[in-house]
């Protein structure tokens, strides 16, 4: 496809995307936030996956970050719009500690350790209820940011939304890129070629994870509340999750087209099964990661002539 | 330190432990241990899986609580004792495994270690959810006589129900080793987990091994969903607790080493009710899991900086 | 000028000694090869150098500098290379981009000029259609593939793990002769692993035997080739 043509659909969808409150009415405007918090998600968690390592505690960085960000406003008086930088960065931090002892041992063990995380984390706010409010949450008495202006917090999780997708992009066009690869695909050899592997994987977990802190802050401030179950809650694993995998992982578009799919079912469901509306996301990671385990850009490129395995960035 | 030393580390201050505790607190050395029954009788079929079909098993947890859930609708409704339930649920829970191993599991298995993870992950999340849609999050109790008989010695009352977890771990370690040493099914299956090549070649089906080993270890975890429900509610994500300190157990004891599991066990249950003994700590005794893999991962990567 | 030597170098996996006391050294500009029956530890031997595993005793020194415990992707820095027996490309990545790998991380370049780099070694080893996807290469194309990929270090000290394996004799002849071009032209120490000993016979200046993780003998091809416990080595128990 014209390189051009894409640049100013692109454009186009940018676009569109600014200037969508201005003709959208609460709810879509309220289901638009949902679906770009979570695509904003799935493409932090598919920028860690290109170098071979799963997460399953993106539900844990979140929650980290939403609960710095809103103590550091309820209890240090920052202003809201500085919690959210201050909860990346937090859930940053986190993260380096955590990588600097997991990541040395991979694959499996940092999988499964990050599948602790989320709950780990909730267990240790839910104890240190004298700081954090305990089980019940803490509310920021002096609002929700913006006024909670419907547009504004939207404007809010489109940044967001944005700073993902140019953290991700720097991953693809840049060195990083290479280094992520190599040592996905094989590791020994990414070796011998001088990539110091336990310093890029550490280095592409700390930035998903500040991501993901970034985005548990967005979060906080536009509800003025915060809970253990909340935002720690395994959907926030879960969906980004599946999102990727349907998409089409190792990429910046797949996520984001999964994201759409799934965010505007994610709708319909929560309307229809009140109970368990997540057994979807269940089956579809089971069968997508069994039959088109490349996600459905992996489809759409077969149809369009080319192999799915083509690395990205080759010509056709 | 020799390997000698090394090995008997955690056997050595479990031991410590148990004599302080004894003198201490009689209460958390009997409850402890029968948690470290519990932890693993649940976690051996965990290792038998990791050892011979080597994959991490995300719904390994899950497996139980179905199992749990449906020794539950069956003596609901036939108003039958779950304790005659167990081996019916063990041989059902086995076969409910095969099937999903061949549906799913088999087919990932060629493929790169990361989708199995994923897979058996997707696994967890459609069982705990389509235990959710069906029952919804309320929790579920039997209610039985014998679950809550208790001893009295000295002025110390204390329930004895749960030894049986122990009685069952300790069953399924001897009963296993015994399993893999001296039946030919089971000498196949180590040698299936040692070498599939090796295997394939000298003529053992390699992927019926599989099966049958998981399904194996599906039903021993199923008997344990049966017996759970003896002493415990159930509610739809009881079962993830136990896939994730299954794993920590396995883990710290390395693939094979089935007296390290109970070891382990005995270690994160003392843990665990020690912690729980005094109000200050009462909560974090949900951590000790977490912080024992942290430990042998860390342990792990320092003696791995030599080799 | 010596580059790369071992002193005593000794491997054990649990009961198995798979090199043992190995003591060598490597010159610029010398072509060394390193034979042996199956099983002698000559990969084992090599992965000890390259950093890939970790020595049980002994020490390596690399142009006077103690580098026995540095890790691998450092020693791929300071200017050792070595291809793989078996060859895994990094499937995700074009041809061009498995040669750039090691021109961006061993040698610090940018983007950019790690493409001009390899573009250069690629044409240098008669590589084109640099943007190809991996899977599609000939058997050849991957083995000047993965020379290309470890030259991408720009080396002082090369290994080349059997890489004329699978071959024809015109595709080796071609290999053979592109080998010695690429070691004059960079004036490297290079060590080859073979079992064909024509190969060997040809590209050499001087060959270590490993036998059982021992080095039994040492010189050039000519001499080596008759000594009675070399021979032994191959014809008697050798054989794995």
């Amino acid at each position: 496809m014209n390189r051009t043509l894409i640049r100013i659909l692109l454009a186009g969808i940018a676009v569109l995307a600014i200037v969508f409150p201005l003709f959208a009415g609460d709810y879509p405007l309220q289901v638009a936030r949902n679906i770009m918090l979570y695509m904003a998600l799935a493409i932090s968690w598919d920028m860690l996956l290109r170098s071979g390592q799963i997460s399953f505690g993106i539900a844990g960085l979140f929650g980290i970050g939403a609960y710095a960000a809103i103590l550091g406003v309820v209890r240090a008086g920052m202003p809201a719009w500085l919690s959210i930088p201050f909860g990346a960065a937090f859930a940053a931090l986190v993260a380096l500690a955590i990588g600097f002892v997991i990541l040395r041992l991979r694959a499996m063990y940092f999988s499964i350790v990050t599948l602790a995380l989320g709950e780990i984390f909730r267990i240790i706010v839910h104890n240190l209820h004298d700081f954090t409010g305990g089980p019940e949450g803490v509310v920021m008495s002096q609002g929700v940011i913006f006024g909670g202006n419907s547009s504004a917090l939207y404007w809010l999780v489109l940044g967001g939304l944005a700073v993902a997708i140019a953290a991700s992009t720097w991953f693809e066009k840049s060195r990083i890129h290479f280094a992520l690869t190599a040592i996905r695909n094989n590791e020994i050899s990414a070796k011998s070629s001088g990539v110091d592997i336990f310093r890029w994987l550490l280095l592409a977990f700390v930035v998903t994870s500040a991501i993901q802190g970034m985005l548990g802050g967005i979060f906080v401030m536009s509800y003025g509340f915060a809970a253990p179950d909340v935002v720690f809650s395994a959907d926030f694993t879960l969906l980004p999750l599946a999102m990727a995998l349907l998409g089409g992982i190792y990429s910046t578009q797949g996520p984001i087209f999964g994201a759409i799919l799934l965010g505007l079912v994610a709708e319909w469901l929560k309307l229809k099964i009140p109970y368990g509306h997540l057994v979807v996301y269940g089956i579809m990671i089971i069968i997508v990661i069994l039959f088109i385990p490349q996600g459905i850009k992996s489809l759409v490129k077969k149809t369009l002539g080319r192999e799915s395995t083509a690395p990205e960035g080759g010509h056709a | 330190m020799t390997v000698k030393q090394r090995k008997a580390i955690v056997p050595a201050a479990s031991a410590v432990a148990v004599v302080v505790l004894l003198l201490w607190k009689p209460t958390v050395l009997i409850y402890g241990l029968q948690a470290a029954g519990l932890y693993a009788a649940v976690a051996i079929p965990m290792g038998l899986v990791l050892g011979i079909v080597h994959i991490v098993n995300l719904s390994h947890g899950e497996f139980m609580m179905l199992a749990s859930y449906a020794t539950y609708t069956l003596c609901k409704a036939l108003g039958m004792d779950p304790l005659l339930a167990l081996i019916p649920m063990a041989l059902i829970t086995a076969l409910f495994g095969w099937i999903v191993f061949q549906f799913t599991i088999r087919r990932a298995l060629k493929a790169p270690e990361l989708n199995q993870l994923i897979l058996t992950f997707g696994l967890a999340i459609a069982f705990s959810q389509i235990i959710n849609l069906i029952f919804t999050s309320q929790t579920y109790k039997l209610a039985l006589d014998y679950s809550s008989m208790s001893l009295d010695v000295g002025d110390l009352s204390f329930g004895v129900w749960s030894f049986v977890f122990v009685a069952v771990a300790i069953l399924y370690a001897v009963g296993l080793q015994l399993f893999l040493k001296r039946t030919r099914t089971g000498k196949a299956a180590l040698a299936v987990g040692q070498n599939p090549n090796g295997a394939a070649i000298v003529g053992i089906d390699v992927y019926r091994t599989y099966g049958l080993v998981f399904a194996l270890a599906v039903g021993l975890v199923g008997l344990m969903g049966a017996l759970f429900l003896t002493k415990s509610a159930i509610f739809p994500s009881v079962g993830s607790p136990f896939t994730m300190k299954s794993f920590s157990l396995v883990a710290m004891a390395g693939i094979g080493n089935i007296p390290g599991i109970l070891w382990g066990s005995v270690l994160l249950g003392l843990a665990e009710n020690f912690l729980r003994s005094f109000r200050s700590t009462r909560d974090w005794a949900e951590i000790v899991y977490f912080v024992l893999i942290i430990a042998v991962i860390l342990s792990r990567s320092l003696k791995g900086k030599k080799s | 000028m010596i580059k790369l030597k071992t002193t005593g170098l000794t491997r054990r996996f649990l009961g198995l000694v798979a090199v043992n006391n190995v003591s060598f050294s490597m010159e610029e500009g010398e072509i060394l090869g390193i034979i042996g029956p199956n099983g002698a530890g000559k990969t084992t031997f090599i992965n000890l150098v390259s950093g890939i595993i970790m020595p049980s005793e002994g020490k390596i020194e690399y142009k006077g500098q103690d580098i026995t415990w540095m890790p691998a992707h450092q020693r791929a820095r300071i200017g050792i290379a070595r291809t793989y027996q078996l060859i895994h490309p990094l499937e995700n990545l074009t041809l061009i981009e498995n040669v750039m790998v090691g021109s961006i991380f061993a040698r610090g370049h940018s983007v950019r000029e790690a493409r001009r780099r390899a573009e250069a070694i690629c044409r240098e080893l008669g590589l084109t259609r640099l943007e190809r996807d991996t899977s599609r290469l000939t058997i050849l194309e991957i083995k000047k593939m993965e020379i290309a990929r470890a030259l991408a270090n720009e080396p002082e000290v090369l290994f080349l793990d059997e890489v004329m394996a699978g071959l024809n004799s015109d595709e080796t002849k071609e290999l053979i002769a592109m080998v010695q071009k690429i070691a004059k032209e960079r004036n490297l120490a290079v060590g080859v692993v073979e079992h064909v000993m024509g190969v060997i016979k040809e590209l050499t200046h001087r060959v270590i035997v490993l036998e059982a993780g021992e080095l039994i003998a040492e010189g050039r091809y000519e001499e080596v080739s008759k000594n009675p416990r070399v021979i032994e080595a191959y014809l008697g128990g050798g054989a794995a």
